[in-house]
């Protein structure tokens, strides 16, 4: 009896909060913006946030996982002053991290990490400056502080529901837990607003960013087409997203873009030349994920302006894993052509090698064996060459 | 290894932190054979690791600055004071830069792993490994490479001490009393101490003191003092005169 | 985008409460063990652990101080359309399955594959590819390493697998980087060099 009056009370207390959040927050009269040099953080929230920031900060620097190359360092450092403001801008660090998936955060000291997969997926400097500016508001408005507070009060609410247990228990306690992730939601809208608000300043293109959402909604649908799954899309938002639904987003972007005056830059030129190092790399961390609609959803969107030899080299690698004799007949076609733009990729020749010996004809298997001895030819100190040679014998 | 992930799915399953059986637990634990006799070791301290924060009642992991730094200040007082009664010269490791940090990075942490690994399959009696079973044993280490880190500091083994402190939140702890009647065990906060001695010839782990239970409120000068005597019980070698009379002094306060 | 670094902190508190599965027994030197379930055999040269939680139907890991420290995993009879290990997470992150139309070449990556999926991480590769031999049949030998997310030990690891009867056999052995690879990689190399495959249970 005692339990459920509390956790009716607790309850209300929950609607309550979330009611006057959505009513509008507007934080009052702060006294510095954070990211004034120097800023010192206030309250004991505050402090204890900035305390386990500055110690994952210093794990995250020791990082494995951390691309240090200063080049692309400094290429999204210059990306995120020149969206942001020069005199912004030094308060973040920018952290890039290799994990094959698309995401980037914001700590509460200034500390943003983001990671190669989201990286992968951009076409132009304006998609990645939308991102860096998203990831900013958050700094810009404390958001880490306030989500915070507010999950700490809707876990507690769902410890109390879980004890309760009986008829309510497990609806109380999902409910309650939900809201950690609605209230993510409302700063993720008000980061996107103040988003497009720092690209038009900057002249950057607002659309591109729509399209960006766009096309990492259609890359869902297609993962999940791939897995035979229900589509992703959604146009109402589903509970336990943290984000707005990506398609309210895409139309806030290209709303805001529409309203600006004139088109702005996006900077392709210098987003493929800053990303030519590590494409390869990247996509074939994409590759390892098993991931077979999604990969070529995306490997079609990066190879619209031409199809390149990483790409032609990525997509006889994807079927070759898939393996279904179909495939092994689409993989070998892929390498070829990677093979007529690049006659020295030695990768390319060992795909097609094992591609031909897998369909297990002899007359493939002839020239399966002609290809891996280029492959040797090419690379004679691979690390699998023993291995290879051992096919050969 | 997959084991471990698989168990997330299970715990996620529910938010209730259970508590494990009550049962006795050993603490602590000498490689036999090994005596540190009084005045005749030099030891080389590293910088504790120290984080101290309060547990809500959903089990969240609430970090607090002022607290932490209370800790590191009194933990660190209490250390200075319980150095003298260790009964042999304890120098303080200088603070690591460049390829040196991560080197001693590396063996903090596969410090942390083993010290978890004693706990789980040695200490812990409902899932000790057969072979770590037998009496008297004790065998664990790090292997001789942590060398490395003392050279030229003239130390024959080398302290490592960590502590993580989730206090209780006033709503945990009356959820603890509610659950309590309902039989469901909680554990409110959580208190998780290692200190470890490592000859810096073998590599081998000589002595240990790991719980994830530990008294002593870090965020006061007494409960420190308090939490540091626990974490250097049975310190081997241990002047017991020192050792007896800062017992006192901290129970006289 | 910072929901992910929340939901991960607090798995990362369940995990550390997460109670053990208990049941580890003792591998004694000298007695043949048939291991994971199936015919793969090995006559073991010192004492091992074998874990009580087994990483899927068709697995079993031995120790000697503990999983973190040293795991010997081995994988028996993996049949077509089947996973290495329990799913992690069987809808948005599926995990590559064995095929008996695979080469031995193929077998590193799908290995790799599965570890990045299942552990999350892109810190995984594959060092060196070898060609030997697995219970009288020619197999492949590889090399990796791989680092957790959010943990600061770099482990190695050596693998051997063979497919026989259009099955997947295989066994791995993976430890931290610092010390405890290099100590137990020869106990390890014995132990692959005794495996045989029991008459009739094929």
């Amino acid at each position: 009896m005692r339990v459920a009056t509390r956790l009716a009370l607790a309850t209300t207390l929950v609607v309550l909060f979330g009611l006057s959040s959505a009513a509008g927050e507007t934080p009052a009269a702060v006294p510095l913006p954070p990211y004034a040099g120097a800023y010192q953080p206030q309250t004991v929230d505050e402090r204890g946030a900035w305390m386990m920031a500055d110690e994952a900060e210093r794990s995250l620097r020791d990082s494995p996982a951390l691309i240090g190359d200063p080049a692309l360092n400094a290429y999204l450092q210059r990306v995120l002053c020149r969206t942001v403001g020069e005199d912004r801008c030094r308060g973040i660090r920018i952290y890039i991290l290799r994990v094959a998936d698309v995401n980037a955060s914001m700590m509460a000291n200034g500390t943003l990490q983001i990671w190669s997969g989201i990286l992968l997926r951009m076409q132009n400097e304006a998609e990645l400056a939308g991102v860096l500016g998203h990831e900013f508001a958050h700094f810009e408005r404390r958001h880490q502080l306030n989500h915070f507070r507010k999950a700490r009060t809707a876990t507690d609410i769902a410890a109390w529901a879980g004890l309760a247990g009986g008829r309510y228990g497990p609806t109380v306690a999902f409910s309650a837990q939900t809201s950690i992730y609605a209230f993510g939601r409302e700063q993720e809208t008000e980061s996107d607003m103040l988003s497009s608000r720092y690209m038009q300043a900057s002249h950057y293109d607002g659309h591109s960013v729509g399209a960006f959402w766009e096309r990492l909604m259609d890359e869902a649908d297609a993962t999940a087409l791939g897995r035979h799954r229900r589509s992703t899309r959604f146009d109402r938002v589903s509970y336990f997203d943290t984000h707005p639904a990506t398609l309210e987003r895409a139309r806030t972007f290209h709303a805001a873009a529409a309203s600006a005056p004139g088109g702005g830059d996006d900077e392709h030129a210098a987003w493929t030349a800053a990303l030519a190092r590590w494409r390869e790399a990247w996509l074939e961390d994409q590759l390892k994920l098993n991931d077979f609609g999604g990969t070529e959803y995306l490997l079609a969107q990066l190879g619209r302006d031409g199809w390149t030899q990483d790409l032609l080299f990525a997509r006889g690698e994807l079927y070759r894993m898939r393996g279904n004799p179909r495939d092994l007949i689409a993989a070998a076609d892929f390498y070829r052509e990677a093979i007529i733009l690049a006659p020295d990729h030695a990768e390319a020749h060992r795909g097609l090698g094992l591609t031909l010996l897998r369909r297990g004809r002899e007359v493939d298997a002839e020239t399966g064996r002609a290809e891996l001895r280029r492959y040797l030819t090419l690379k004679p100190a691979a690390t699998d060459a023993a291995m290879m040679a051992a096919l050969l014998s | 290894m997959f084991g471990r992930i698989v168990a997330v799915f299970f715990a996620c399953a529910g938010l209730f932190t259970l508590a494990g059986p009550v049962a006795a637990q050993e603490k602590s634990a000498v490689r036999p054979g090994f005596v540190l006799k009084p005045g005749s070791a030099r030891i080389l301290l590293f910088r504790p690791r120290i984080l101290v924060g309060a547990q809500s009642t959903g089990a969240m992991f609430e970090p607090n600055a002022d607290w932490t730094e209370q800790a590191r200040e009194n933990l660190g007082k209490a250390l200075a004071a319980a150095q003298t009664t260790l009964g042999n010269t304890v120098v303080v490791a200088p603070e690591a830069i460049g390829k040196a940090a991560a080197r001693l990075a590396a063996y903090q942490a596969l410090f942390a792993t083993v010290a978890d690994a004693v706990v789980e399959y040695q200490f812990f009696a409902g899932n000790r490994l057969p072979t770590k079973k037998r009496a008297g044993q004790f065998d664990w280490t790090l292997g001789p490479g942590v060398a490395d880190l003392a050279k030229d500091t003239g130390c024959d083994y080398a302290l490592f001490i960590g502590t993580e402190d989730q206090y209780g939140s006033t709503g945990r702890k009356i959820f603890q009393f509610v659950a309590a009647v309902a039989r469901v065990p909680i554990v409110s906060g959580s208190h998780k101490g290692q200190a470890g001695l490592v000859d810096l010839r073998t590599g081998d782990l000589v002595w240990l003191n790991a719980d994830m239970r530990m008294g002593g409120d870090v965020r006061d000068p007494a409960g420190a003092s308090k939490r540091m005597m626990q974490l250097l019980e049975d310190f081997p070698g241990r002047s017991l005169d020192a050792a007896a009379n800062a017992e006192s002094r901290v129970a006289t306060r | 985008m910072a929901g992910r670094v929340i939901a991960s902190a607090t798995t990362a508190i369940l995990l550390a409460v997460a109670p053990a599965i208990a049941g580890n027994t003792l591998v004694k030197q000298g007695v043949a063990a048939s291991v994971a379930r199936s015919a793969l055999t090995v006559m073991p040269d010192r004492e091992w652990n074998r874990m009580g939680a087994r990483p899927g139907r068709r697995s079993e890991t031995w120790t000697l101080d503990g999983a973190t420290l040293n795991d010997l995993t081995f994988y028996g009879a993996i049949e077509t359309g089947k996973t290495l290990f329990r799913k992690v997470d069987r809808k948005h992150r599926p995990l590559p399955r064995y095929s008996s139309r695979m080469l031995l070449t193929d077998i590193p990556m799908l290995l790799e594959n599965s570890y990045r999926i299942a552990l999350g991480t892109s810190l995984m590769t594959i060092d060196t590819v070898q060609p030997t031999l697995l219970a009288g049949s020619k197999a492949v030998r590889f090399t990796y390493t791989c680092t957790r997310p959010g943990e600061d030990v770099e482990r190695r690891g050596e693998a051997v697998a063979a497919i026989i009867g259009r099955k997947l056999f295989m066994m791995s052995y993976e430890a931290p980087a610092i010390f405890y690879f290099d100590r137990d990689l020869a106990a390890f190399r014995r132990l692959v060099a005794t495996a045989w495959l029991a008459e009739g249970t094929r």
